[in-house]
């Protein structure tokens, strides 16, 4: 099997297992921290706001929003292939990268995994209140049916969209979960408080750790992320064909799947570049998340923002090649130039030259920039997704019904409130699960150590 | 399966690698070797194999199977509905069994690894070395009744001269 040994020392500090067992689970066991607190009712207040603005749009209706007949998708399918995007990391970090053998993965993937979930559930949450009559929502099923049975429209995206984000949800759990069983067993067999071995114990499924429950354990994670692999790629070219199916110009276009993944890759590792510095920050776990690899993701990201960049321009040039007076109409006068210019122009900074400042050593060594830089990554990713939904649909074949879109509070709060959901998330994993998957460090560790991990007293 | 056993512990897994190697070579049974994380050596010297890769083909194929004869079955059959003049029996029924096939065989791989091992949530861990999930090694060899003397020694001393840094005698019941 081809292993790469480019990166070198993958965990600082001479660590042994013990070491290692009781760093990452040390967060667990300590007080909480008052960051902790501060952050997790921020949370809960930004949900609770969110929590608002759904009630608002069931008990009213969909005309609490800013949607008018032409722009009948608003911030709603915004933050929905947004939420999305930044979904794809997980998968795409402990996959793309297990199969590749990566070895600096294993300090990163539990993480990015949990942000997966998190992420999707936002997202799940948009399609579902869009449909204006939320309890009708099991009508997306194939159900057996006293309309005919009337089935559903099996050429529909939406459709489509439906099972692979169904789909993609379950896996990423699933794998993510089997992935913590050893490490719940390792809470268990060392916890001395009695509330948290039974909880452990439960979670960690009667985890023995034995030769053949390895070899199985290792077979099965293997095919879960082998199956996995596809979906990451699948589920964004899905949701791309949500717009690139239609005929509206700026949409219908083939360049659009492979955009979109590449697209979902990029904010997606844009988030756990900034997750990832704040959890190394706040748990002092420098020895494990170290600067090679907050290096290696800004490299990632650098060779990403060309593919971007390269997208944007294709876009470009396509519509002017292709003739078509729509297509230049709609990215010349709607988006490079015309109402939506702050967008447009957000976008293309954000994610195809802000990030091109990884190309210096000085700035990628620099974490304070390297976070900001990623900030503005995900910010330029949200644009991206208003450019598309937003300006293709103002200005459409008839200027007739030209129409402007601005978003009211509502979609505003709702938003807001699923940004409460991703973060109680993420303090709710930081508090209760080993943030870094401990057996997958030490499987590494003797390999990529500075000394022998081997002895249970340092050397 | 209950039984008493020996079992040497160790705290380095090349020592322990090669205490597998040595036992083995004395034609003593090791029953079982626990660890904190998968060791590939240990799979191949106590030839390990594991089937669950068939199953999930077979997952797969039926998923495959199943979701387009669903399709099939609502879309040609039970109620034929042109949708924006495309065929009855179309392509892009590949998307929905693509994606489906995947749904069944991760559901089902999943399933079957529990069953398998069986493990559900809430069942207890019975270890002989509670430590073997955190920082140590322990080799596992079953005590048969009709072990005598002579071979409980030979046993013991093996596992003292590969390096066990300690041995005990327990009643493993898993």
């Amino acid at each position: 099997m081809y292993n790469t040994n480019v990166r070198g020392i993958l965990i600082q500090g001479n660590k042994t297992y013990t070491d290692v067992t009781r760093d990452v689970l040390k967060p667990l066991d300590d007080k909480v921290p008052l960051w902790w607190w501060i952050t997790s009712f921020l949370a809960i207040g930004a949900l609770l706001w969110g929590v608002w603005g759904i009630y608002h749009t069931i008990s009213v209706g969909i005309g609490v929003w800013g949607l008018n007949n032409n722009v009948a998708w608003g911030w709603a399918i915004i933050n929905f292939v947004w939420w999305i995007g930044i979904g794809h990391a997980g998968t795409a970090f402990s996959i793309f990268l297990l199969i590749l053998r990566q070895k600096w993965r294993s300090t990163i993937n539990r993480a990015a995994e949990a942000m997966t979930i998190f992420a999707v559930m936002a997202a799940g949450l948009f399609p579902l209140i869009h449909m204006g009559r939320i309890w009708d929502g099991f009508f997306i099923f194939p159900y057996w049916n006293t309309r005919g049975p009337l089935w559903d429209n099996f050429n529909s995206p939406l459709f489509w969209d439906v099972t692979a984000i169904s789909t993609y949800f379950m896996a990423s759990f699933v794998f993510w979960y089997v992935g913590m069983i050893p490490d719940f067993a390792t809470i268990r067999d060392r916890t001395a408080s009695k509330i948290k071995k039974k909880i452990y114990g439960a979670l960690s499924f009667g985890w023995l750790g034995n030769a053949r429950g390895w070899l199985r354990f290792e077979t099965t994670a293997l095919l879960l992320g082998g199956m996995a692999a596809p979906l990451v790629v699948s589920v964004h070219s899905i949701v791309s064909m949500d717009f690139s199916v239609a005929v509206i110009p700026g949409w219908h276009s083939t360049i659009f799947p492979p955009y979109f993944v590449i697209g979902a890759i990029f904010s997606g590792f844009g988030m756990v570049l900034t997750l990832m510095i704040i959890m190394r920050k706040l748990y002092k776990f420098k020895d494990y998340v170290t600067d090679n690899h907050l290096d290696a993701i800004t490299r990632i990201l650098t060779f990403i923002s060309l593919i971007m960049g390269t997208a944007y321009l294709t876009e470009l040039f396509s519509a002017w090649y292709s003739g078509s007076e729509y297509e230049m109409f709609t990215f010349m006068k709607n988006r490079v130039t015309g109402d939506y210019t702050f967008a447009y122009w957000t976008m293309l900074t954000c994610n195809a030259f802000i990030p091109q400042l990884f190309w210096f050593k000085k700035i990628r060594k620099n974490i304070t920039l390297v976070f900001i830089i990623s900030i503005f990554i995900n910010i330029g990713m949200w644009f991206e997704r208003y450019v598309i939904v937003v300006t293709s649909l103002s200005k459409d074949f008839l200027p007739a019904t030209w129409a402007m879109y601005k978003p009211t509070i509502t979609e505003i709060s709702i938003f807001v409130g699923t940004l409460g959901l991703f973060v109680l998330g993420v303090m709710l994993f930081f508090r209760f699960v080993p943030t870094i998957a401990v057996s997958e460090v030490k499987a590494i560790l003797s390999d990529t150590s500075t000394t022998k991990p081997n002895n249970n007293e340092k050397q | 399966m209950k039984s008493n056993s020996i079992i040497g512990i160790y705290k380095d897994e090349n020592v322990l690698l090669e205490a597998i190697d040595e036992l083995l070579a004395n034609n003593i049974r090791i029953y079982d070797v626990f660890s904190p994380f998968p060791l590939h050596g240990i799979f191949e010297k106590l030839k390990l194999k594991t089937r669950i890769p068939y199953a999930t083909f077979i997952y797969g194929v039926i998923g495959t199977i199943s979701v387009f004869a669903f399709l099939y079955w609502t879309s040609v059959v039970n109620y034929p509905l042109k949708f924006g003049g495309k065929p009855l029996n179309t392509l892009s029924f590949i998307i929905i069994m693509f994606v489906l096939t995947i749904f069944v065989a991760t559901l089902f791989t999943f399933l079957t690894y529990f069953t398998i091992e069986k493990m559900w949530p809430g069942k207890e861990a019975k270890l002989p070395v509670p430590r073997t999930t955190s920082d140590e090694f322990a080799i596992l060899i079953e005590k048969k009744p009709d072990m005598d003397k002579n071979e409980l020694d030979k046993i013991t001393r093996l596992l003292e001269k590969t390096g066990a840094t300690e041995i005990k005698e327990s009643e493993v019941d898993y």
